[in-house]
């Protein structure tokens, strides 16, 4: 096999390659999309049938879209949401990417990785297992923070919980299971940072903030908007929270709380999967079209 | 350049792998494939009020919660030749929908159900009997004679359009907990109307404030003390047709009773199971009007109340009303599967659970639904010796629960829990709160499918 | 000074944070239930009520936990194997290598994996029935092993830290595609690969509704989904379960019980992912 190859010139990407590169590509790939297509493409594009139809199968154009929509949860919903993700959204890219700056200067290895793995245990902790954490943790009575709840003013559960709060906590525990994962993603990219690049900064004269903010920042480009094409749409599609809370608090906060969990409502409690499905793609349309946005402004599925 | 390869043995080693997990991948698939042959075929045979699938011998499929595992096991060991497939899961708590969940995806699939099931909630037939799961039990399955010994009312929940869907495995009717001794040291009376519970309970603040006649919560609040008042939030009149009025006289003489007693602080507005009544209200119970299962869930588990101190009493009444009424909080039902493929079993075993002294009457942990049962029960709970004197006053208000208030496809507890409670916590007043109570419940019937008068 | 001053206290704030609910829930596993309520929250308890949990937790159905665990363990590990086989090739083969329909295949992998979980639960079950596979671990294991995010990450990897220069010499050495993958990229993708199976196991031992909805019989069950029982089991968070019900304590446990795999797990995959092997391998 030959391959011409200059290693000059900006306009090479697409010439370069050749037909025993595709070839080799399509087999390299070639696993992956019978699962894409069966765990993936599949079962996504019959939950669009499904959005389209009706419990019979007839074709009932945005007539499911309109119901969902007339349900007395649904603005509320799209709101609490919106709030929610303005919250969520700020709290990780600014905390995530800083903590990882910040354990990335650390000098002592150690300290930098047992922190690392203190930051994460929170996320091996999913679901069910976390109920318990919080209902403790936000109640006035048995917390460990109770005097900082009282300094807050909460002196009950019932009070930690008011409807105003719950974007705030939700994030909150939002955060604490899934921060730690995505520092570990961020410190490994910065850790990929060639040195020479970091030297040369330093010598320039600029000091950790100016690195930051010009050289590793920059760099983690990729990583970073990833992290938000992802943050946003789980974000989006917020569930395991609120539902977490209302078991937690015995159905008085976060029931019927976001779209998701209506999605779960029309699906399994009223029988109408259909109109789930409607709920679905809309999220599904908001995500992608979030991601086309971020993709598009930095240049993300470019092979470079 | 130089770049060492250290890992071509780990490729290799990972290649291998992965050939060994297709191949067995493969072969699985296959195997399964091959296994699933010859399946169904013969028609249906209409009998005992439904078309019934062919019978077939195999093992019977029985899903029940944590709790009756027990009963399963005490069927088994009972009865060594029956085959049982016993799946353990969550009963349907919290609305977790689980059944509905799995029984829908079976009916797309035609095939999978369970031959019996056990569900902690009380509504499952709202949904059992359209999506074609639940069989009819009373036209042929189970015996009138049975049928007719079950506490009055008791499987009204199970009832729709005068079809009998499931079976009540415990009954959870209110009455009047109270703390014998504390009662009687601090020299007062079991009150045997609500105008008297009110007194007492303004007196029980003045004399000896921190004591409580009561709780007002829980999720379950509204079961208590709203259906005992006769308060027609939840009168299902048809499959789905609900008739919804909270501003009755019934139901705003009862939330301003206990207006009043939460302003005075001796009704508490943590529910019985929050870590703050657990810590700071446990041992503070003098009255406490609850469902039947609140004996040994709250006072002896949770709130570990030693023994001889709890007793019950019938839950009071409003001067001048002549026939007693309760209300009645959860208590677990029995369906059977309309495509079970070995009735005789299932309907062999569904009898047993529900009426056999064996279980109900020495086992079971609630208050059983079939009367029989229910006198053995009661006489062994004396025997135990944990409560002051008989629970005779659980038998009389087993058949006492107004019939009033049914149950929906929706949870009303969940609507209180999210409408009212907040509210509470917030300083409302009960009475205040009605309005957006009604409005929320004919929100959550009318997306429920229901049509709702008022 | 102060600047450092200032990092530290960071730190140990976001420490606490992470910290202390965990802290918490080990200590609630050595307490009876009547201490965690009156108790310092984070006092200790005792060996016995420790013991006590433990005997209580294993008593639930007769050992039923230790045998979610080996589930989830099979589960997480087969997926893992087929998740890494699959999805480090094809990351690499987006990044590194051009061939038709590259663009059009990271964009349906985007799409597909922000669709919402709720509604492709019923697709996925009349898929696995329609294939006969319900009732089998593989009902579970190969959605599992579809992991999306991983490719991503593999794809991101690769085209932010591999110098294509690098295959491109290789090439020109006579090395095949797969030679180049082989010899050149696996060994630089070590972190990745770390990073994708720490990720995948962690995804697939967390998975509750999947195995919640496709496994029909209970002891198939994973850990999660077990745990999931054992809450519903505990009165305060559902007052049907009567009696000889569980005790928050012993719900503790068994989180505590659940989660020690993927932080074994995660101590041993951390090795690799540091690694800055490539700062190496560029420079010439």
């Amino acid at each position: 096999m030959t391959l011409s190859h200059s290693s000059a010139g900006s306009a090479r990407r697409r010439p370069r390659g050749g037909a025993g590169q595709s070839r080799a590509g399509v087999a390299f790939v070639a696993g992956y999309v019978i699962l894409l297509i069966a765990f993936g493409v599949l079962p996504t594009g019959y939950a669009v049938y499904f959005a389209f139809t009706d419990a019979g199968g007839t074709f009932t154009g945005f007539s499911n879209f309109v119901t969902t929509a007339q349900d007395f949860r649904f603005t509320d919903a799209v709101s609490h949401v919106a709030t929610y993700l303005v919250f969520w959204l700020l709290s990780l890219v600014v905390f995530v990417v800083g903590l990882a700056l910040l354990l990335h200067r650390l000098a002592s290895g150690t300290i930098s990785k047992a922190l690392r793995f203190l930051f994460y245990i929170p996320g091996a902790l999913a679901g069910a297992a976390s109920v318990l954490v919080w209902l403790f943790m936000l109640d006035p009575t048995v917390s460990p923070v109770s005097s900082l709840l009282g300094v807050m003013g909460f002196h009950t559960f019932g009070a930690v919980i008011a409807p105003g709060n719950l974007p705030l906590l939700f994030t909150i525990i939002a955060f604490w299971t899934g921060a730690g994962g995505w520092i570990v993603v961020m410190y490994g990219a910065l850790n990929n940072i060639p040195q020479d690049v970091m030297e040369a900064a330093r010598i320039d004269g600029a000091g950790s903030w100016q690195t930051a903010w010009h050289v590793q920042i920059p760099m983690l480009r990729k990583w970073i908007v990833y992290m938000v094409i992802l943050a946003f749409a789980g974000g989006a599609q917020l569930f395991v929270e609120p539902q977490l809370l209302s078991l937690a608090s015995v159905g008085v906060a976060g029931r019927d709380y976001s779209l998701n969990q209506l999605t779960y409502d029309f699906a399994f409690q009223m029988n109408n999967i259909n109109g789930a499905a409607a709920v679905s793609v809309e999220l599904l349309v908001v995500s992608v079209s979030a991601a086309a946005l971020f993709v598009a402004r930095s240049g993300f599925f470019d092979a470079d | 350049m130089t770049v060492t390869n250290p890992s071509a043995r780990q490729r290799r080693m990972l290649s291998k792998r992965r050939s060994v997990l297709v191949a067995g991948c493969v072969a699985t698939v296959m195997l399964s494939a091959a296994a699933c042959g010859g399946s169904g075929g013969a028609g249906t045979t209409t009998k005992d009020g439904f078309a019934q699938a062919p019978q077939k011998d195999g093992a019977l499929t029985v899903w029940v919660d944590a709790t009756r595992m027990d009963a399963v096991k005490l069927y088994q060991q009972q009865h060594p030749d029956v085959k049982l497939d016993i799946v353990s899961y969550d009963g349907d708590a919290n609305g977790s929908n689980y059944l509905q969940t799995k029984v829908q995806l079976f009916n797309r699939t035609g095939k999978g159900w369970p031959d019996v099931v056990f569900s902690s909630q009380n509504n499952e037939v709202t949904w059992a009997v359209d999506a074609g799961f639940a069989a009819p039990l009373d036209k042929g399955l189970i015996p009138a004679d049975t049928l007719g010994k079950f506490a009055n009312g008791a499987n009204n929940p199970c009832t729709v359009d005068g079809t009998l869907y499931c079976l009540r495995n415990d009954l959870s009717q209110a009455v009047l907990w109270y703390n014998a001794p504390l009662l009687k040291k601090f020299g007062y009376k079991v009150p045997t109307t609500w105008e008297e519970y009110q007194t007492l309970g303004e007196k029980v603040a003045k004399e000896h404030p921190g004591y409580l006649v009561g709780d007002a919560g829980d999720s379950f609040t509204p079961e208590i003390y709203l259906w005992a008042s006769k308060c027609g939030a939840n009168q299902i009149t048809g499959p789905k047709a609900v008739t919804v009025n909270t501003t009755s006289e019934a139901c705003t003489k009862m939330a301003k009773l206990m207006d009043v007693l939460i302003k005075d602080k001796s009704m508490s507005t943590s529910g019985v199971f929050s870590t703050d009544f657990g810590k700071n209200l446990g041992d503070k119970v003098l009255l406490m009007p609850g469902p039947a299962w609140f004996g040994g869930a709250v006072f002896k588990d949770t709130l570990k109340t030693p023994a001889q101190q709890i007793a019950a009493a019938p839950i009071p009444q409003w001067k001048g009303d002549t026939s007693p009424s309760t209300g009645n909080v959860g208590g677990g039902t029995w369906l059977l599967s309309k495509h079970s493929a070995h009735l005789k079993a299932a309907t062999d075993f569904l009898k047993w659970v529900t009426t056999d002294n064996a279980y109900q009457g020495e086992k079971a942990p609630g208050f059983p639904a079939y009367a029989p049962a229910a006198e053995t029960w009661l006489k062994n709970q004396s025997a135990a010796g944990y409560f002051v004197g008989d629970l005779g006053a659980l038998k009389d208000a087993s058949s006492q629960v107004w019939s009033g208030w049914g149950s929906g496809q929706f949870s009303q507890e969940a609507i209180w829990a999210a409408t009212v409670k907040p509210g509470l916590t917030q300083g409302k007043t009960i009475v205040s709160m009605l309005p957006d109570w009604q409005d929320s419940i004919v929100k959550y019937a009318q997306s429920n499918g229901y049509k709702v008068s008022k | 000074m102060t600047s450092r001053l200032l990092t530290g206290a960071v730190l140990v704030m976001f420490l606490v944070f992470f910290v202390l609910p965990v802290l918490w829930l080990v200590l609630a596993a050595t307490k009876t239930d009547q201490q965690l309520v009156h108790g310092n929250p984070l006092s200790i308890g005792s060996w016995h009520a420790f013991k006590a949990n433990w005997d209580g937790l294993t008593a639930f159905q007769d050992d039923a936990v230790l045998l979610w665990l080996r589930n989830s363990a099979l589960y997480a590990v087969i997926s893992l194997a087929i998740t890494l086989c699959v999805a480090v090739p094809a990351g690499y083969a987006m990044a590194m290598t051009e061939f038709r329909g590259r663009r059009a295949l990271l964009i349906s992998t985007l799409i597909v994996m922000l669709m919402p979980t709720a509604t492709l639960v019923v697709p996925l079950f009349l898929e696995i029935n329609a294939v006969h596979l319900i009732g089998t671990m593989w009902s579970i294991i190969l959605p599992y092993s579809f992991y999306p995010f991983g490719v991503y990450l593999t794809y991101i990897y690769f085209t932010t830290a591999v110098p294509k220069d690098l295959l491109a010499a290789a090439r020109m050495d006579g090395c095949s595609e797969f030679g180049v993958f082989r010899h050149i990229a696996l060994p630089l993708a070590t972190p990745v690969i770390a990073l994708v199976g720490f990720f995948s196991f962690v995804a697939n031992w967390t998975n509750y509704f999947l195995p919640y909805v496709m496994l029909p019989e209970s002891d198939q069950m994973p850990i999660q989904v077990g745990v999931g029982n054992l809450l519903s089991s505990v009165p305060s968070f559902n007052p049907a379960a009567s009696s000889l019900a569980i005790e928050r304590p012993q719900l503790a446990l068994a989180t505590l019980v659940a989660i020690t795999p993927v932080l074994v797990v995660f101590l041993f995959a951390q090795r690799f992912l540091v690694s800055g092997m490539l700062a190496g391998a560029t420079k010439e």
